[in-house]
């Protein structure tokens, strides 16, 4: 299944990264937070590839579950070997569409995002409102939506389920550029 | 019948302390220090990205999670968010290792130019179009 999905990934990246109007960064910025009434937990990961094809819209995201960055080591072992299985499951795709991308201008900054999120091996189908900027030299998407921790499968085991929350809110800001 | 107890209260405060103690120490253990590490592995630019691009999944599984030292060409020297961030290029292949480095290291990076060869240590987090690696260091 996964090889499936990455094959589909690829071919939408082939696709895109052909033409003249695609926009690239390997540098994003992908964040989450977790909230509860014991501890605050944050990862940030700067390592984010996402691409995005101006003449459709369509945007393909791709990261490394490894590259999330946690304050506490402790945090991102547990993170990455008992409940995203990076082993199993390295990375994390969004792959979408930025509706009425024609429409972005000067002073309409704001549109929205669909697509399929997949974490953990689950797929699900996220929209969200994003900040849109766009330049000759580059896009810039900047926004925060909330996802379940219980849609994407991810088992927490009930002696720490009151140090994670049940809904992490992940944010995002991805500076493209122009790709040659 | 108070001796006892003291010896109870004792007895339980022996076995809950070093325990309370071990698992603070858990808690707030250190991020792996790669500059102190011995890489796991030692390998160039070419074979690294050679071996990623082979079998995506079996090279992951070997080196993410582990030191490794990689030696090779500086194709880009850039910035982000004020740490330096070091691309290495295999001049056969269109992709590349991007190097995260620790902020202690952005003096050193200063000196570096286009071209040269350099060895670099860090933790390997996997391949998208290109291998990367974060929390790296230079190596003489």
């Amino acid at each position: 299944m996964a090889k499936i999905f990455g094959l589909f990934f690829w071919l939408l990246v082939v696709n895109i990264a052909s033409g003249q109007d695609k926009f690239l960064t390997k540098e994003g910025f992908v964040s989450f937070f977790s909230h509860s009434i014991v501890e605050d937990i944050k990862a940030d990961n700067n390592q984010v590839l996402s691409i995005i094809d101006t003449t459709t819209g369509k945007i393909a995201i791709q990261l490394l579950m490894r590259s999330f960055m946690f304050e506490k080591a402790l945090m991102q072992e547990h993170f990455n070997e008992n409940y995203v299985e990076s082993h199993k499951y390295p990375k994390a795709t969004f792959s979408g569409e930025i509706t009425n991308l024609d429409e972005i201008d000067d002073t309409n900054t704001v549109t929205e995002i669909v697509g399929t999120l997949t974490v953990h091996g689950e797929k699900k189908e996220i929209s969200t409102m994003v900040d849109i900027r766009m330049m000759d030299d580059e896009i810039v998407l900047k926004g925060d939506f909330k996802v379940d921790v219980a849609d994407f499968k991810i088992k927490i085991p009930s002696i720490v389920a009151n140090n994670i929350a049940k809904t992490i809110k992940v944010s995002f800001e991805l500076h493209h550029k122009p790709y040659e | 019948m108070k001796g006892r107890r003291f010896k109870l209260i004792l007895g339980f405060l022996l076995l809950v302390i070093p325990l309370l103690l071990a698992s603070i120490y858990m808690y707030n253990k250190p991020h792996l220090d790669v500059k102190k590490s011995e890489a796991a592995y030692v390998l160039t630019a070419q074979n690294l990205i050679k071996e990623y691009q082979e079998n995506e999944t079996t090279t992951n599984e070997k080196y993410s999670e582990s030191v490794i030292l990689v030696k090779g060409k500086i194709f880009e020297v850039s910035t982000l968010k004020g740490n330096s961030v070091i691309t290495l290029k295999d001049d056969n292949s269109e992709s590349s290792i991007i190097c995260h480095l620790l902020p202690e290291e952005n003096g050193k990076v200063l000196s570096l130019k286009v071209g040269q060869d350099i060895g670099i240590k860090g933790i390997c987090t996997g391949y998208l179009l290109d291998v990367i690696m974060v929390r790296c260091t230079l190596v003489e």
